[in-house]
C-alpha cells in the first residue's frame, strides 16, 4: 500500500505559492534477510515546502526513523526517489553527499551528539571547518550563534560541564553552522524536563520564523504541535495522514 | 526535475587542523593511549635491546681482535714448534693468505714447490674449505646421515669410494630443504681431485715435521718453553734457520710474553709457600687455608703492598730475581685486562648470521614480537572505533568525508607509534647498554659504536611508526565506512 492519492497533502494558500524543497516520489525501503522481506516504507508521496514547520509522528518500527534517514540524505531509498532541493540524492557521490550534509541540512539529535572532548565553540566551528570557513570567521559566526542560543558567556565549557538543556542548544547552535535550509530534529525535547523543553522548542520556533529555515521534527511531545505548520502520522510504512495544524486543532479536545 | 548540485568539494581540512582534532582525542583517551604506547614499547625495547647488543659485540671483538690474537700469541708458537699444521689449518691459509706473502712461501719451501704450485692449490683448497664449511654448520642429525661419524677431511676421504657418493648424493637430494653450496657435479669433480691435493698437503707437512725434528734435536733436553726465552736471540735465530718465518718484532714480542707467562707463574707459585702465605693471611686477617690468587693478585696492584710482597718471597726463600714491584704492579694490571679480553672472547664467538648479526633465532623472536604489537595495536584501535561509533556517525553528519575519519585514526596511530618507539629504543638501549657495561667494562669505553646504536635506534622509532600505521589501517576504514544514520536513533 502507498500513499493513497486520497490522502491531501494539505496545501493551504500560502504554501502553494513556496518551492517544493523535500520531494519524495514513490519512496520504498525493503530489507531482505534471507526469505523474508520486510518493508520499512511502502511508497511515500511526500512534498515539503520551505520554511514549513512539519512535525512527524508515529508509533516504534511504524519506519518513522527510516523516513527521517532518507529525508535527510542519511540513506537511499530501495526504490523511489528522494529530491533534496530538486537534486536526487541517489546520484550524488560521497563527497556530494558529504557537503549537502555539511552545508545544506542541519541536524538535531536526542542525545544531543556534541564531540565530548571539544568545547562548545569548537563544537559549533566544527561543521564550518568541514565547510571551508577560515579560523577567525569561524569562531565569529560560533560566537554569534552561541550568542543566538544564549550560551555566550559558556563558550569555553565542555559538553561534560554542561546541562542537557544547554548542550541542545549548542546542538541547536552547531546545526545552523553553515546556515542550512533544512532542519532535522530527531526527538529534541525527549530528553529534557518540561521547562527547558519549553526553551528549546521557543528557539526552534523562533528560527523557524526568523531564518525561514524549514524544520522537520520526530516528536511524541504534544507541545511541538501548538508550534507546527504541518503534522505527519506514519503509521506501517505508509502516510497515514497529514493534516495542517488549523485542521487538526479543529477536532476540539483530542488529537487523533 | 533534477537539478545538478553545484557543489565544489568538501574541502580537506588543513592538517593542522587534523592534527590538533587527533591530539585532543588521544588526551580524553589517554589511559587507553597509555596502554596502547606501552604495547609499542616493549616490542620496540626488544628489538633495540637485541640489535644494540649485537651491535657492540660486534664493536668490542673488532676492536680488541688484535689483543686477543696476541694473548694466543705463545700457545700458536708452541703448537707451531711442536707439530705440523692439521689439514684444515693448512687449507684456510692457501685460500685466504694474499699471494706472495711469506707465509705462502713458507709453505711452498716446506712441500719442496714453487710458488705456482702453490698458486695452482689455492683454488682447490677454496673449493675444500666451502665443502668443509657445509659439513660443518649441519645440526649433528644430518651429518651422521650424510658423512658418518667422520668430521671434516676425513670427509673427503669417505667420499672417494662410489658407492659411498651414491649413498651421499641420494640422501642430500631428499633433504630439499638443504642447499649444497657447489654443484654436485663440481663437488664430484673436487672429489676426484682430492687425493693429489690431499698427498701435496702431507708433502707441506712432511716438510715441517722435518723442521720441527731438526730444531727438537737442537734443543734436546730443554723444554720448549724455556727455549722461547730466548727467542729474540740465538733460539730465534736457530728456528729461522729451520725455515720458519719469524719476524724481529714478532720474536721480540714473545720473548716477552715468555718472560711474562714465566714471571706469572713463579708468582703465582708462592700461594704453595706456607710462610707467604701465612703473611698474606696475617695481613688480611683470614686463616691462611683461605688465601686466593685473586687475593694476591688484588694485593699487588698497589705499589707498596707489591714490595711488601717482595720481601716477603725473599724471607722465605723464594727467587725473586727480574721482579721489581713496579713489575709486579704491571702483571697485576694486565692481568686483569687479561680476564676482560677472555671474557670478550667468550661473549663475541656467536656474533653473525641473520640479519645485521643478530642470529637467526633472535631474528625470528623479534619478528613474532612485533607481530604480537602490531595486533596489539589494532585491536585496542578496533577498540576505540567501536566506542567512538556516535562521534564518527555525528562528524559525518556535520560533513565529514570518509577520509578525514581515516586520517583521523591514521594520526592517532602514527603518534602512538613515534612515542612508543622513542621510549622503546630509549628502553632497550638503557638496558643493552647497561648489561654490555657491566660485561665489557673498559674494554666498551673505547669501541663503543654510537653511530650504528643511533642507527638502530632510528629504526625502532620508524619501525614503532610504521607497525602503528599497518595496525591501524583496518581500523580505521571501518571507521571511515561507518554509515551516519548510526548516530540517529529514533524510538
Amino acid at each position: 500500500m502507498s500513499t493513497p492519492d486520497t490522502i491531501s497533502q494539505a496545501e493551504s494558500p500560502e504554501t502553494a505559492s513556496k518551492r517544493v524543497i523535500i520531494r519524495t516520489v514513490g519512496m520504498k525501503k525493503i530489507y531482505h534477510r534471507g526469505e523474508e522481506t520486510t518493508y520499512a516504507l511502502r511508497g511515500v508521496n511526500v512534498e515539503i515546502y520551505t520554511g514549513e514547520f512539519i512535525v512527524v509522528m508515529g508509533p516504534s518500527g511504524s519506519g518513522k526513523s527510516t523516513f527521517f534517514n532518507m529525508i535527510g540524505a542519511l540513506d537511499s531509498p530501495s526504490e523511489g526517489r528522494v529530491f533534496i532541493d530538486e537534486v536526487d540524492v541517489a546520484q550524488l557521490t560521497a563527497e556530494e553527499l558529504a557537503f549537502l550534509r555539511c552545508r545544506k541540512i542541519g541536524y538535531i539529535f536526542q542525545s544531543y551528539n556534541l564531540i565530548q572532548y571539544m568545547t562548545a565553540l569548537e563544537n559549533v566551528t566544527t561543521p564550518m571547518a568541514f565547510g571551508g570557513v577560515s579560523p577567525d570567521e569561524a569562531r565569529k559566526r560560533g560566537m554569534d550563534l552561541l550568542e543566538l542560543v544564549g550560551l555566550k558567556e559558556r563558550w569555553f565549557h565542555r559538553p561534560i560541564e554542561m546541562s542537557g538543556g544547554q548542550q541542545q542548544r549548542v546542538a541547536i547552535a552547531r546545526s545552523l553552522a553553515n546556515n542550512p535550509g533544512i532542519l532535522l530534529c530527531d526527538e529534541p525535547t525527549a530528553n529534557l524536563d518540561h521547562h527547558t523543553g519549553d526553551e528549546i522548542l521557543a528557539i526552534l520556533q523562533k528560527l523557524n520564523k526568523e531564518r525561514g529555515v524549514t524544520t522537520i521534527c520526530a516528536t511524541h511531545d504534544h507541545r511541538m504541535m501548538n508550534i507546527c505548520d504541518r503534522l505527519m502520522w506514519i503509521r506501517d510504512g505508509d502516510i497515514e495522514r497529514i493534516a495542517r495544524r488549523d485542521e487538526v486543532e479543529v477536532e476540539v479536545g483530542h488529537i487523533e | 526535475m533534477m537539478k545538478k548540485i553545484d557543489v565544489q568539494n568538501q574541502p580537506v581540512l588543513p592538517p593542522r587542523r587534523v592534527l590538533q582534532i587527533a591530539l585532543t582525542g588521544v588526551k580524553y583517551r589517554l589511559f587507553r593511549a597509555t596502554v596502547t604506547v606501552a604495547v609499542i614499547v616493549v616490542a620496540m625495547a626488544f628489538l633495540m635491546n637485541i640489535l644494540t647488543e649485537s651491535l657492540i659485540k660486534r664493536a668490542v671483538a673488532d676492536s680488541v681482535r688484535e689483543q686477543i690474537t696476541d694473548l694466543h700469541r705463545v700457545d700458536r708458537w708452541i703448537a707451531r714448534l711442536s707439530m705440523p699444521q692439521p689439514h684444515e689449518d693448512l687449507l684456510a691459509r692457501l685460500a685466504e693468505e694474499t699471494p706472495d706473502s711469506e707465509a705462502l712461501a713458507e709453505l711452498a719451501a716446506r712441500g719442496g714447490m714453487s710458488a705456482e704450485d702453490i698458486e695452482a692449490l689455492r683454488p682447490k683448497a677454496r673449493e675444500a674449505l666451502i665443502g668443509l664449511g657445509f659439513f660443518a654448520d649441519l645440526d649433528y642429525g644430518r651429518r651422521r646421515v650424510l658423512a658418518g661419524p667422520d668430521e671434516s677431511v676425513r670427509i673427503f676421504h669417505r667420499l672417494q669410494d662410489d658407492g659411498a657418493w651414491q649413498q651421499f648424493a641420494s640422501n642430500l637430494a631428499d633433504m630439499k630443504t638443504l642447499r649444497f653450496p657447489m654443484e654436485p657435479e663440481a663437488f664430484r669433480a673436487f672429489l676426484r681431485g682430492w687425493p693429489e691435493l690431499n698427498a701435496q698437503l702431507e708433502a707441506i707437512r712432511g716438510g715441517q715435521s722435518e723442521a720441527i725434528a731438526a730444531l727438537r734435536a737442537q734443543l734436546g733436553d730443554t723444554p720448549l718453553m724455556e727455549a722461547l726465552r730466548g727467542v729474540d736471540g740465538p733460539f730465534g735465530d736457530a728456528v729461522r734457520a729451520a725455515g720458519f718465518r719469524l719476524a724481529p718484532e714478532e720474536a721480540e714480542s714473545l720473548a716477552d710474553e715468555v718472560e711474562r707467562l714465566d714471571q706469572v707463574l713463579r708468582i703465582e707459585a708462592t700461594i704453595n709457600n706456607p710462610g707467604v702465605r701465612q703473611k698474606v693471611a696475617a695481613l688480611r686477617d683470614v686463616l691462611p687455608g683461605d688465601v686466593t690468587l685473586p687475593m694476591i693478585w688484588a694485593l699487588l696492584r698497589d705499589r707498596e703492598r707489591a714490595d711488601w710482597f717482595l720481601a716477603a718471597m725473599r724471607e722465605n726463600g723464594l727467587e725473586t730475581g727480574g721482579l721489581t714491584a713496579e713489575r709486579l704492579e704491571d702483571l697485576a694490571r694486565q692481568r686483569a685486562h687479561t680476564r676482560l679480553l677472555q671474557v670478550a672472547e667468550r661473549q663475541t664467538l656467536e656474533t653473525g648470521g641473520g640479519l645485521l648479526g643478530i642470529g637467526k633465532r633472535m631474528t625470528w623472536l623479534a619478528l613474532v614480537s612485533m607481530l604480537v604489537c602490531a595486533v596489539g595495536i589494532a585491536n585496542a584501535m578496533l577498540m576505540s572505533v567501536t566506542e567512538r561509533f556516535r562521534e564518527i556517525a555525528t562528524l559525518k553528519c556535520l560533513g565529514a568525508l570518509d577520509a578525514f575519519i581515516m586520517s583521523m585514526f591514521l594520526i592517532e596511530a602514527c603518534l602512538l607509534g613515534l612515542v612508543g618507539g622513542i621510549g622503546g629504543a630509549l628502553a632497550g638501549f638503557l638496558l643493552a647498554g647497561g648489561r654490555m657495561a657491566l660485561m665489557f667494562r673498559a674494554l666498551l669505553g673505547q669501541a663503543f659504536p654510537w653511530g650504528d646504536v643511533a642507527a638502530a635506534a632510528g629504526i625502532s622509532v620508524v619501525l614503532g611508526m610504521v607497525l602503528a600505521a599497518v595496525s591501524a589501517v583496518y581500523p580505521s576504514l571501518r571507521a571511515a565506512r561507518l554509515a551516519p544514520m548510526e548516530a540517529m536513533r529514533i524510538e
